[in-house]
């Protein structure tokens, strides 16, 4: 085979290579798997000045690899690779919506990453069906437990020993733009307390033109919904309750659906939607562009307000309560770091799960992202805690719930949604729809 | 090289022989790699559909209960089957129609022809997540485009993606803007048609609608019926347009409605682990999938027209 020859074909086998990558890439869900691992190797140990020669190589797993986050975290691992000899950790990203799978994939076939990044409402069922590893061993060893919110501590507990360590957490809030209240007639400097304060705020908020709206005060339909707040008025409690038995009909549930339906009722559900359908991120953002008045998100919505707020005068406050004393209560989620089952590396591993949950690392990713973390000293840090958002957001955690999936029904959400939907569309009533899931998640529990 | 013993035994084999074990040799990477990568598997998801697998810390035989279950107590199994259904009868013959009619259209000669081709055929290169998000917006039912047209023709579309009696429509719908990869094979088919027979037709005195009824159509059967073999397969494989179109975020919402059965399958594998269960419902699509096929080559017998003559 001449030269030439030889290179032709590898000219051809390179782009065979290439179509099969792009059609990997249209094939999956986003980015696609083939892409991502590109990306991994072409930034294996990027950024790093160190070497791992001589040195036990971590591959740790994340989904990090925004603009803004990669640095963050690839500092992070860079700080740790500098402070020590013995181990080298290696960062790779995948698209968030391949790398669950991928891992359980690893896993099963005895290959896991050393490290991961996962979602901090399944741990328990990953832990009970071994895809990850008990690292009470550890804790007892280290004493860490003492650093985290127990509230996120208790997550990461199945049969009393723990499977991960809570990293970072988040909780919903009220940011209301203070132009709008003055406008209003409404007191800027005081967010509606109950619901029906909130509900009677909204009204003289809202600005119509004609037939249509310029701008709604509130909605709770608005990138927040019946999911939230039905655990708000019931006192903080999710579908099930302390015994595990499902509470879906419960009246506090009802009510919460029944003042999500007089708020539509009140604006017409044709213009919430058509609202809703128009909502964009950053500037597109409704309650950055001034189209809706109270928004409800997660804390680090703080840092779009920021960027892309344009110097927007705006107040944060918790969810309103169903009456005096009754709890301002929200929902959070958050992310834990653990070691899959089977990692070869574990105690290694171990050194870098310890310096990612500890005050420093906690209080740089605090700093950086504008995230709540599971690390309580590092959440209270003083310079973190002279941003009155900041500030705000970590009283918040007060009475902030996580909802971790049951073991015995972790898609129970799948039957509880459609009848949100249908009661949502008016095709049953409130009673006859949560009744409905009520029977159709008890069926699932008791598994017939 | 060759050792003694090895040239002997060569010798006592019969030609015949020697060429099947060197056809053998040559077709074994592949017939290797079907049992490794496709027999293999597919036999244990037949295996694993018996057991309570859930890929990483079980497997229990407990024979048919995953079946029982999918048949009997699971009602999103029986829900994500019709979705199912309905798409596949309504999608596949509108988009066989579709394809036919636009390669017919596209059938000729005339000035920047090539640029049509290319622009119909266009949609069938792009897929995934990017295009349903644009179609979201398309039919976004104040702002988006295809109400905005209805509206023009005082027609007051539906909330697509919304109303659960529309979500399917609406999917059957964005399908049909990919129907340029069928055009390309009608396209091909309809080139192929000899010019002889149209000329015999129009000295009978065939008019253009009479051609294409008589001549064109019998002429493509092969590809109409590869069209509606290959459609309903496809079709039976829906999943990406539940998982990322379904309102707000939600898989398959509103009311489950576009809750496809690969959707409820992939929900139940990867999302509670459920793994032994969906291989059952693989297993089950794929019995119903088979089953169609069959009466599809059956039927064929009755309307596909080889030109070479009966098979």
């Amino acid at each position: 085979m001449s030269f030439k020859h030889l290179k032709k074909v590898f000219q051809l086998t390179a782009v065979a290579s290439l179509v099969s990558l792009l059609a990997a890439c249209s094939g999956g869900t986003s980015g696609g798997p083939a892409a991502a691992q590109a990306d991994a190797a072409a930034n294996s140990g990027s950024g790093s000045s160190v070497s791992p020669e001589g040195r036990v190589v971590l591959d740790y797993w994340t989904w990090w690899g925004s603009e803004t986050r990669r640095p963050i975290i690839e500092k992070l691992v860079d700080d740790f690779n500098k402070s020590q000899d013995k181990i080298f950790v290696k960062h790779s990203y995948y698209p968030y919506s391949d790398i669950f799978t991928k891992e359980l994939a690893a896993v099963s076939a005895g290959n896991p990453p050393d490290i991961m990044m996962n979602d901090i409402n399944t741990v328990q069922q990953r832990a009970s069906k071994n895809q990850a590893m008990n690292l009470s061993k550890y804790v007892e060893r280290d004493k860490v437990q003492d650093r985290f919110f127990p509230e996120l501590w208790n997550t990461v507990l199945y049969n009393g020993d723990p499977y991960a360590l809570p990293f970072n957490t988040d909780t919903r809030m009220m940011f209301y733009n203070k132009d709008d209240f003055k406008e209003a007639g409404l007191d800027p400097d005081k967010f509606p307390d109950t619901w029906d304060e909130l509900e009677q705020a909204a009204q003289k908020l809202d600005k119509k033109h004609g037939n249509t709206y310029t701008r709604i005060g509130y909605s709770p339909q608005f990138n927040s919904d019946w999911n939230l707040l039905q655990l708000n008025f019931d006192g903080g409690r999710n579908f099930f309750d302390e015994s595990g038995k499902p509470v879906v009909n419960a009246p506090a549930k009802a009510e919460a659906m029944q003042y999500i339906l007089d708020n539509a009722k009140r604006l017409g559900q044709k213009n919430i939607d058509a609202f809703k359908a128009d909502f964009g991120s950053q500037q597109a953002n409704p309650f950055l562009s001034g189209r809706v008045s109270i928004w409800t998100d997660v804390t680090n919505f703080y840092t779009q307000i920021r960027d892309y707020g344009d110097g927007i005068n705006f107040g944060v406050a918790p969810l309103p309560e169903t009456k005096e004393g009754a709890g301002h209560w929200s929902v959070g989620g958050g992310f834990v770091i653990e070691i899959p089952y089977g990692a070869k590396h574990p105690d290694e591993a171990w050194e870098f799960l310890k310096y990612m949950t500890d005050v420093e690392a906690q209080t740089y990713w605090a700093e950086k992202n504008f995230d709540n973390v599971a690390n309580k000293e590092a959440s209270n840090s003083s310079e973190l805690m002279s941003n009155p958002v900041y500030k705000a957001s970590v009283e918040n955690l007060a009475h902030t719930k996580l909802t971790p999936n049951p073991l015995n029904a972790p898609d129970y959400m799948n039957l509880i949604n459609p009848q949100r939907d249908a009661i949502m569309l008016g095709q049953t009533s409130i009673q006859d729809g949560l009744n409905k899931a009520q029977a159709d998640v008890e069926k699932l529990v008791s598994g017939k | 090289m060759a050792h003694p013993q090895h040239a002997a035994a060569r010798r006592g084999r019969s030609l015949a022989s020697r060429e099947a074990l060197q056809g053998f040799v040559f077709v074994s990477p592949w017939i290797l790699g079907f049992l490794l990568f496709t027999a293999g598997p597919m036999l244990f998801s037949l295996y694993a559909s018996f057991t309570n697998y859930d890929i990483t810390s079980q497997m229990a035989w407990i024979g048919f209960k995953n079946y029982d279950t999918m048949l009997n107590h699971d009602p999103l199994f029986w829900k994500s089957l019709r979705n199912t259904l309905y798409f596949v009868a309504i999608s596949v013959p509108l988009q066989t129609v579709a394809g036919m009619l636009l390669a017919v259209i596209l059938n000729r000669r005339m000035l920047g022809i090539r640029l049509f081709r290319t622009v119909f055929y266009l949609p069938s290169v792009l897929s995934g997540v990017g295009v349903y998000v644009l179609w979201m917006m398309l039919l976004s039912p104040s702002a988006g485009l295809v109400n905005l047209a209805l509206s023009w023709l005082g027609i007051d579309g539906p909330a697509w993606l919304t109303d659960p009696a529309w979500t399917k429509n609406a999917i059957i719908l964005m399908k049909l803007w990919g129907a340029g990869s069928m055009m390309l094979l009608y396209l091909a088919s309809l080139q192929g048609v000899p010019n002889k027979l149209y000329e015999a037709a129009e000295l009978d005195g065939a008019g253009r609608l009479r051609k294409f009824w008589h001549v064109t159509l019998p002429m493509i059967t092969p590809v109409i019926f590869f069209e509606i073999v290959t459609g309903f397969i496809g079709g039976f494989q829906i999943f990406q347009e539940g998982y990322v179109m379904g309102y707000g975020n939600d898989p398959g919402a509103p009311m489950n409605s576009l809750l496809f059965y690969n959707l409820h399958m992939f929900l139940k594998a990867f999302k509670v682990f459920d793994m032994g269960y969906a291989m059952a419902m693989a297993w089950f699509l794929f019995l119903i999938v088979l089953l169609l096929t069959l009466i599809n080559l059956t039927l064929s017998r009755f309307w596909v027209h080889y030109e070479g003559g009966e098979q």
